[in-house]
């Protein structure tokens, strides 16, 4: 695409939020952040300008105007958090792409906190009925981002959701962030990707994965 | 964020309350800032997007890299690379705002369900369709058969706040003029 499309990112100073951030930052994309932490913001804005004067990148004054003024609205915040951003923003998001990072992690990291029935994603879809959620982004760690070759290989980054054309759109903003989107089905299908993301965090702690790991289908 | 909307739509068909809270769900608020695009030529028009606050234009970029406006759109106006959105096929027109702007949205999904759900919608919609029909035929003849003149005459007639809110030079390509000459053509109409 053209055109320049605008990306908020809410919950841009934690890991994954800056992660993707600065990784968009190298895109045809506007970006419009905001952060509780207004001078964490303020420096990650600093620090993305002047690695890349390029940057079309801004620190956004309310959630409720980064979404206005998006195309797409990533939600780079704990799945807790959701509920509360999900009223705030809902008008300004209608009809909007909104991405769903979250994996719904109990405290200690050995379960989810959603039923087997239902996933981040679709709680996220049913607090914004008129919003087109895609998952993505949530099976790759924020360290994937600065490195998404790991071991010669390329990460994968899976997306689910409904809506094809915000499918089609969202992998590009993926390939931007550097990994190879694949297209894993509707927005059901997050109950899965939700759960490898738990698999890969229980196995990063036992074998000391370090962070750096991820998802490689391999087939022929 | 809809006010301008659904002041304009029930200028052309009441809508009752439970009516526009229904409609709203296919809306999508959209803000623009001044220079931004919202469609460039070669990506294909997936939205109709209804003035509510601010002015954008509509041009095509010839070999030459210059610009001709098609359209200029102010508050309670449709802009849209129309032949894109209903064929599917890439646009030939750039659309990007002349001033910050705020902007309903409606994408090409939205519009076909609200077409088949609400009647009225669609007489909205054919009545939009009907006006810019008739700025278009009213803009073919004057550009093929007015004087120059008369052309700006008409012109500052019909639209006067787009004389007032819109660079000379946009109001130029807008007529096919050079800057120059539209300036030659306000002074001698000013000293008549």
């Amino acid at each position: 695409m053209k055109t320049k499309q605008t990306v908020a990112v809410i919950g841009a100073t934690g890991n994954m939020g800056s992660a993707i951030a600065k990784s968009l930052s190298k895109g045809n994309y506007r970006l419009l952040l905001k952060s509780n932490k207004q001078d964490e913001l303020d420096a990650l804005v600093k620090e993305i300008k002047s690695r890349n004067g390029n940057a079309d990148i801004e620190a956004a004054v309310c959630p409720v105007e980064a979404g206005w003024e998006a195309d797409i609205i990533i939600l780079a915040i704990p799945y807790e958090a959701e509920k509360e951003a999900a009223e705030r923003i809902r008008e300004v998001a209608n009809q909007k792409i909104v991405v769903s990072i979250a994996n719904p992690l109990n405290g200690t990291f050995d379960g989810l906190l959603t039923t087997p029935d239902t996933s981040a994603a679709e709680e996220l879809q049913k607090l914004l009925p008129n919003s087109k959620v895609i998952k993505a982004f949530n099976t790759t760690f924020a360290a994937d981002f600065s490195t998404p070759v790991i071991d010669g290989k390329q990460v994968d980054a899976f997306i689910a959701g409904n809506d094809e054309d915000a499918l089609q759109i969202v992998s590009e903003l993926v390939a931007t962030a550097g990994f190879r989107p694949i297209i894993a089905g509707d927005l059901h299908v997050s109950r899965t990707l939700e759960n490898m993301q738990l698999l890969l965090i229980r196995l990063g702690m036992k074998y000391n994965y370090n962070w750096l790991a991820g998802w490689k289908i391999l087939h022929n | 964020m809809y006010e301008s909307f659904f002041r304009n739509f029930n200028s052309k068909v009441a809508l009752t309350a439970e009516e526009e809270a229904l409609i709203k769900n296919y809306l999508s608020p959209k803000k623009i800032r001044k220079k931004q695009y919202l469609l460039q030529d070669g990506d294909i028009c997936k939205n109709i997007a209804f003035i509510e606050k601010g002015a954008l234009k509509s041009y095509s970029v010839d070999d030459n890299g210059n610009e001709h406006i098609i359209q200029f759109a102010l508050e309670g106006w449709i802009i849209a690379d129309l032949y894109s959105f209903l064929t599917g096929e890439p646009a030939t027109y750039n659309i990007d705002a002349i001033e910050d702007s705020e902007l309903v949205l409606i994408n090409k999904a939205a519009h076909e369900e609200l077409l088949v759900k609400f009647p009225k919608y669609e007489t909205f919609t054919r009545l939009n369709i009907t006006n810019a029909y008739l700025a278009m035929q009213r803009r073919l003849t004057s550009i093929i058969s007015s004087p120059i003149e008369e052309r700006y005459s008409n012109f500052i007639a019909i639209y006067p706040d787009i004389v007032q809110r819109v660079p000379q030079h946009m109001i130029a390509s807008y007529m096919g003029l050079t800057p120059e000459t539209l300036s030659r053509i306000r002074r001698r109409i000013l000293s008549k």
